[in-house]
C-alpha cells in the first residue's frame, strides 16, 4: 500500500514530462516495434479472414479459418502437445541449469567465472541448425552415442524421434541463456542473507531452498519463461530430432502452409501461438516480481 | 577448574598473504557485555567471524563451555550474530524472520509463533508481525534483528557494528535499549564497534584491538584513565601524548624533561631509570586553561588555533609547538572568565599525579 502511494505520483510526473532527450532515445525503438511487430500482427490478425482460392490468397472477411482449425481435434491436440512440450523443456533445461548457475555464482573463482561466462556464450558462436544436426549424428540409432554404449553391452536406445531427442534438442537451445539468467540473479544474492541463514542454524542445502532461490526469484522465473517462449516457439527440434512425430504448432504451421498454400490458416495457429506467449510472460512477470504480502 | 563461556586462544587467521587477526587471546565470562573496538581492519569483526563460525582459524582454538568449536559449522553453533545491514530477509515477515532461527531448529508451529510473538511484544513489535521488512523504519529492524537473534536463547550473542547505520539520535537510544536488554536477560554480549562512546557506554569490558592483536582488555575506566601502550593512548578519548626523558626520581614521581618543559608524574611500576625515555598521557578532560603563567604543577604554553564546541563541552586545541596540537577539553562555564579567541596565548596546566606514565615496552 505504501509502495503504490510513493511510486504512483512518480509515474505520474514522468508521464507529463516526456522530454525530448527521452523521445530521442525512446523513439528508435517504439518505430522499430510499430514496423516489426504491431504492423505485422495487425496483419496476422486480417489474413485470419482471409480465403484461399485455386491456391490464391483472396482478401475476405470469412470465419471459416478459425472454425476449421477449432474443429480439429488434432489442431487442439497439438495446442495442448506443444504446451506440455514447452513447459517440460522451460522446467528441465531450468532444473539442470541450477546447479551449474549457483556453482558458477558461488563457488567460482573470479577466474573461474568469467571463463564460465564465455564458455556459455560460445555455443552462440554456431548455428543452432548445425548444433542441431551434430546432435542427429550422435544420437540416432547407430550414432556415436549408441556405438559408444555398445561397448559396454548396453543399447541401442531409441533417441531419435523421440520426446528425450525433442528434449535434447531443447536443451541445446535453451540452457546456455537459462544458466546465463540464472546466473546474473544468483550474483545479486546478498551474501550476507546467506551467512545470515547458515548462522540461525540453516544447512547448506536448506539455505539454498529457503532463502536464495526465493531471493533470487525473479531471475529464475525469467530465465525460466525464456526457455518456455524459445521452446515453444521451435521448430528444428521437434523435426530434426523429434522427426515431426508428433506434430507441434511450429510443424503445424510448416504443414498448413506447405500443403494447398493455406496461409490464412497458418495465421490462425500462429496467432494461437503469439496469445498463449503473451498471456504466459505476463503471468510469468507477475509471479516474478509479486511481493508476498503476509497476514497474521 | 572452571574456565570462562567464551575462550579464544592464540586465535590467528590469515587471508593468503595476509593475517587479519596475529595470535588472539580472549576469555568472555557468563553474562558480561564485552565491546570489540579498534579502527578499521584491526580484525575485530574477522574476530567475531570466527566466533559464529563463519570464517575457519588458521591456528589456536575457540572454546564455547570448554568445547573445542573450530571444525563446526555456523548452522551447527548456537552463536547468533546481529549483521552490520541486519540482514533481515526480505523476502520473508517479520514474524518469519524471527521464527526462523526456531524453525531450523525444528521447533513445532505453534510454539516457534507463540515464542516470536513474546519476542516481537517484549521488543514492542506485535502489531509488526505480518508486514514486510521494507515497511519497517530503522529503529524497528533494528529490533526485529536483535529479535531473531534472541529468539532461540542462545549463551552468547554477537553484534557486529549493528547501530552503526542509525541517525545519532536513534542510536543512543538503541544503546541504552541494548544495555538494558542484557542486563535483564543475563545473555553474555560480544559487541564489535568503531565507536568508543557506544563501547563505553555500553559495555562491563572493553578489549582494544589493533593490527590483528588485543592491545587491551580491561572496564572502560582502565582503559580511559590508564591506557597499556600508545596506540591505546591514541585511540582512546582526547589524549595528549608527551614524549621525554627521566631526569630525576624522588618521592614517588618521576620527573620528565620534554620539549615542552620539564613534567612530574607519579612513578610507574616498575620504576624507571634516569635518562629512560617514556611517553606521559594527559587526559584532555584533566587540564586546565588559564590565559596568565604561575597556575600549580605541570604546565605549558601555547597558541591557541582553534575550539570544537559540542553541546555543554568544548575542547581547546593549543599549538604548543614541534607539530604537537596540545587538547584541552571544559566545560563551557568554567570557560566563561577566559576569551579564548583564536591565536591567543594560552596556558595549560594539570596536577602532576594525573600525569600517567606509559609503560615502556
Amino acid at each position: 500500500m505504501a509502495d503504490k502511494a510513493l511510486t504512483q505520483p512518480t509515474a505520474g510526473t514522468a508521464a507529463r514530462n516526456v522530454d525530448g532527450y527521452a523521445l530521442f532515445w525512446g523513439l528508435p525503438l517504439a518505430l522499430w516495434q510499430l514496423v516489426f511487430f504491431v504492423a505485422p500482427l495487425v496483419f496476422l490478425v486480417v489474413m485470419t479472414f482471409w480465403t484461399v482460392k485455386n491456391f490464391r490468397l483472396t482478401p475476405d472477411f470469412d470465419t471459416v479459418n478459425w472454425v476449421n482449425m477449432f474443429s480439429k481435434g488434432y489442431v487442439i491436440d497439438t495446442y495442448f502437445r506443444t504446451l506440455w512440450y514447452g513447459a517440460l523443456g522451460a522446467v528441465v533445461c531450468s532444473v539442470l541449469a541450477f546447479p551449474a548457475s549457483y556453482a558458477l555464482a558461488f563457488k567460482a573463482s573470479p577466474v573461474v567465472q568469467r571463463i564460465g561466462l564465455f564458455m556459455l556464450i560460445t555455443p552462440f558462436f554456431t548455428s543452432y541448425l548445425v548444433r542441431i544436426y551434430s546432435w542427429q549424428a550422435v544420437v540416432s540409432d547407430n550414432g556415436v552415442l549408441n556405438n559408444l554404449l555398445g561397448v559396454f553391452g548396453l543399447g541401442p536406445f531409441n533417441i531419435l524421434g523421440t520426446l528425450l531427442g525433442t528434449m535434447v534438442g531443447y536443451i541445446t537451445l535453451t540452457l546456455p541463456l537459462v544458466i546465463l539468467l540464472q546466473f546474473f540473479s544468483l550474483s545479486g544474492v546478498d551474501r550476507n542473507y546467506i551467512e545470515a541463514a547458515q548462522n540461525l542454524g540453516c544447512g547448506r542445502l536448506r539455505t539454498v531452498f529457503l532463502v536464495i532461490i526465493p531471493l533470487a526469484k525473479t531471475g529464475i522465473i525469467l530465465a525460466g519463461t525464456f526457455a518456455f517462449i524459445l521452446c515453444f516457439g521451435d521448430l528444428v527440434s521437434p523435426t530434426s530430432l523429434g522427426s515431426s512425430k508428433p506434430p507441434t504448432l511450429s510443424i503445424l504451421i510448416v504443414d498448413t502452409v506447405k500443403q494447398g498454400n493455406n496461409w490464412p490458416r497458418a495465421a490462425v495457429v500462429a496467432l494461437m501461438m503469439v496469445l498463449t506467449l503473451i498471456v504466459v510472460a505476463f503471468t510469468a512477470i507477475f509471479f516474478a516480481y509479486r511481493v508476498k504480502k503476509e497476514k497474521t | 577448574m572452571s574456565e570462562a563461556l567464551l575462550v579464544l586462544d592464540k586465535v590467528v587467521k590469515r587471508f593468503g598473504e595476509h593475517t587479519a587477526v596475529d595470535g588472539v587471546d580472549l576469555q568472555i565470562s557468563k553474562g558480561e557485555f564485552l565491546a570489540i573496538m579498534g579502527p578499521s581492519g584491526c580484525g575485530k569483526t574477522t574476530t567475531l567471524r570466527m566466533i559464529a563460525g563463519l570464517e575457519q582459524p588458521s591456528a589456536g582454538e575457540i572454546r564455547l563451555n570448554g568445547t573445542r568449536m573450530n571444525e563446526l559449522k555456523p548452522w551447527q553453533r548456537d552463536t547468533p550474530l546481529v549483521w552490520q545491514n541486519l540482514a533481515l530477509f526480505p523476502h520473508l515477515s517479520v514474524l518469519k524472520n524471527v521464527e526462523f532461527g526456531l524453525k531450523m531448529r525444528n521447533v513445532a508451529a505453534r510454539e516457534r509463533r507463540e515464542r516470536s510473538m513474546n519476542w516481537l511484544e517484549r521488543m514492542g513489535l506485535a502489531e509488526y508481525a505480518g508486514r514486510n521488512i521494507a515497511q519497517l523504519s530503522g529503529g524497528e529492524r533494528q529490533r526485529v534483528a536483535i529479535a531473531r537473534a534472541l529468539v532461540t536463547e542462545p549463551e552468547i550473542l554477537l553484534l557486529d557494528e549493528p547501530l552503526s547505520a542509525l541517525d545519532a539520535h536513534l542510536r543512543v537510544r538503541m544503546q541504552s535499549e541494548i544495555t538494558q536488554l542484557q542486563k535483564q536477560l543475563g545473555i553474555t554480549f560480544a559487541y564489535v564497534t568503531h565507536n568508543q562512546s557506544e563501547a563505553f557506554a555500553m559495555a562491563s569490558r572493553v578489549a582494544i584491538m589493533n593490527g590483528g592483536l588485543i592491545q587491551q582488555i580491561g572496564s572502560p575506566r582502565e582503559v580511559y584513565r590508564a591506557p597499556a601502550n600508545h596506540f591505546v593512548a591514541e585511540f582512546v578519548g582526547s589524549n595528549n601524548i608527551l614524549s621525554g626523558t627521566v631526569t630525576a626520581l624522588e618521592g614517588g614521581q618521576v620527573t620528565v624533561q620534554t620539549a615542552w618543559g620539564s613534567f612530574n608524574a607519579p612513578t610507574p611500576e616498575p620504576a624507571p631509570k634516569t635518562g629512560d625515555a617514556l611517553e606521559l598521557v594527559v587526559s584532555a578532560d584533566l587540564v586546565a586553561v588559564s590565559d596568565s603563567a604561575g597556575a600549580e604543577g605541570n604546565v605549558l604554553s601555547g597558541e591557541l588555533i582553534s575550539e570544537e564546541f559540542i553541546g555543554s563541552i568544548i575542547t581547546l586545541y593549543i599549538d604548543i609547538g614541534d607539530g604537537i596540537v596540545f587538547r584541552a577539553q571544559k566545560q563551557q562555564h568554567e570557560l566563561d572568565a577566559l576569551d579564548y579567541s583564536s591565536g591567543r596565548k594560552l596556558f595549560a596546566s594539570w596536577r602532576p599525579e594525573h600525569t600517567y606514565v606509559l609503560p615502556q615496552i
